[in-house]
């Protein structure tokens, strides 16, 4: 007797979680890393639910991060607070405490634990920039400073670039950092850190810079009439297009995509449904993708390799 | 020449210990102040603007300050007063030339080590009228004539030409047979 109704039991039980993951297909997968790749499982898995559950996440990268606040930020415009399970992992605990992570996460989520576990001492960082917020222009002044401080440490020792390719960069992230507050009509944050990208056998430098604001198409919709969100990224990427008449403008975007290029990296932008990339040959993924999820504002992605030596 | 120093005015209009020309508001505010220390400079006096304590110059600011400016020196805003953009690096030099591109419009430079060059777009007879004048340091439209081979009614015009775009200085000058135009290097 007891048998059966245990028997009962469990099938219930198994009944449950498969329509569970029926209903909720996202929200049965643990998530293990929070990456530009796993960006659309991430807006499925959190935006829907109230618990954001990082307790299986074993990597986390610049991306991951800031998406995860613009999620934050999103819900906190709908008055929304979420409540985030922060990693088991300390490694990635560590990570995103020498990021500030938790600094700003605070403001969106509660953490749980609500004090996350000392980190101990670090050593040398590979952090460029930490997460920082960007509102206006003399958040680009900090930006731009701190990166220059921290430019010989990490972009000549580990991209072996030299001061004309530093000025380069300063001048690529200024311009990108400066597109939120010019377009998109809300606050962003930046962050940059450096890897060792194993099957390219090279040191990368990601940059993450994301808002949660009007988006390409909103922003270029008063001087172009455009067909959808991938159209709105091309325009002002590939065609210096710019929400301003004055021909002074729309130089940003398209001199990141010249220094990107130039030196063979990989960049991609994202905003309302939409995903335009510039691959260079050793990257993967597709150039142009749409009917992604819908997420406010733009999320752009960029990674730099190692400079050949020869 | 009067010169500016750019990191000075930075210093003074933004504040902190930042060296970069960064954003449009920055580029804004320096420009703003170029443009009202340009009141107070002498009619014929040639400005230049010093670029070698300055870190980067982003697209916006090189918009803003260099772009703008010669454009409203070409439009009369600022009197009878020359711009000349000195201690250049190659990056400063690769933005304010993209700059000056976008808008048709042309601007001497003066690098770090004292190299002159024309930044911006010009017609290709003015280039070679403008390194012609640059060769010499000051040359009349006769001068021009006999040189290239050339009109004297069309030396005169391109020698003109670059005095309009304020790329060469125009001063009248009494000879022996009367009066002339010379046209000397900024």
């Amino acid at each position: 007797m007891l048998r059966i109704e245990a028997a009962v039991l469990f099938m219930i039980f198994i009944s449950f979680v498969i329509q569970s993951s029926i209903i909720f297909p996202y929200q049965t997968l643990l998530m293990t890393q929070l990456t530009e790749e796993t960006f659309e499982k991430t807006l499925h898995t959190f935006i829907r639910s109230d618990l954001i559950d990082l307790r299986g996440v074993t990597f986390i990268d610049p991306y991951g991060m800031v998406g995860l606040l613009e999620i934050g930020e999103l819900c906190m415009l709908e008055d929304v607070k979420k409540t985030v399970l922060l990693p088991r992992s300390n490694e990635v605990l560590r990570y995103l405490e020498r990021m500030e992570f938790f600094a700003h996460a605070k403001r969106y989520f509660s953490l749980d634990p609500m004090q996350p576990p000392g980190t101990g001492s670090v050593g040398e960082s590979d952090v460029l920039l930490e997460i920082t917020p960007i509102e206006r222009a003399g958040d680009i002044h900090t930006i731009v400073g701190r990166v220059r401080d921290r430019a010989q440490s990490i972009l000549v020792k580990h991209l072996r670039y030299d001061d004309r390719t530093i000025n380069g960069f300063i001048v690529a992230l200024s311009e990108i950092c400066q597109n939120i507050i010019e377009h998109s009509e809300n606050k962003g944050f930046v962050g940059i850190q450096k890897y060792r990208f194993q099957s390219l056998g090279k040191n990368i430098v990601k940059i993450a810079v994301m808002d949660a604001g009007i988006g390409f198409r909103r922003s270029l919709a008063a001087r172009f009439k455009l067909r959808g969100d991938l159209e709105a990224i091309e325009k002002a990427l590939l065609h210096g297009a710019s929400r301003h008449e004055d021909e002074g403008r729309g130089h940003g975007l398209a001199a990141v995509r010249r220094f990107v290029t130039q030196w063979q990296g990989r960049l991609s932008i994202r905003s309302g449904t939409a995903r335009l990339s510039i691959l260079p040959k050793w990257a993967r993924g597709r150039e142009r993708e749409m009917n992604l999820a819908k997420f406010p504002g733009s999320q752009i992605n960029i990674i730099l390799p190692e400079v050949s030596s020869n | 020449m009067l010169k500016y120093d750019l990191k000075n005015i930075l210093k003074e209009e933004i504040g902190g210990s930042t060296k970069d020309l960064v954003t449009r508001p920055t580029g804004q505010a320096v420009r703003e102040r170029i443009e009202h220390d340009l009141e107070k400079a002498t009619e014929g006096s040639v400005i230049g603007l010093d670029f070698s304590k300055v870190g980067v110059i982003d697209y916006s600011c090189a918009d803003e300050i260099a772009a703008k400016l010669v454009s409203r020196l070409l439009s009369g805003e600022y009197g009878d007063r020359y711009l000349l953009f000195t201690g250049l690096n190659e990056n400063q030099k690769e933005n304010i030339e993209v700059a000056l591109e976008r808008k048709g419009l042309a601007a001497v430079a003066e690098m770090q080590g004292s190299k002159r060059l024309l930044l911006g777009s010009l017609h290709n007879y003015l280039k070679d009228t403008l390194e012609h004048v640059a060769g010499e340091g000051r040359v009349t439209a006769k001068d021009l004539a006999d040189a290239k081979k050339l009109e004297a009614n069309t030396s005169g015009t391109r020698l003109l030409n670059l005095a309009k775009k304020r790329l060469v200085k125009r001063v009248e000058e009494v000879r022996q047979d009367g009066k002339v135009w010379v046209y000397e290097t900024l």
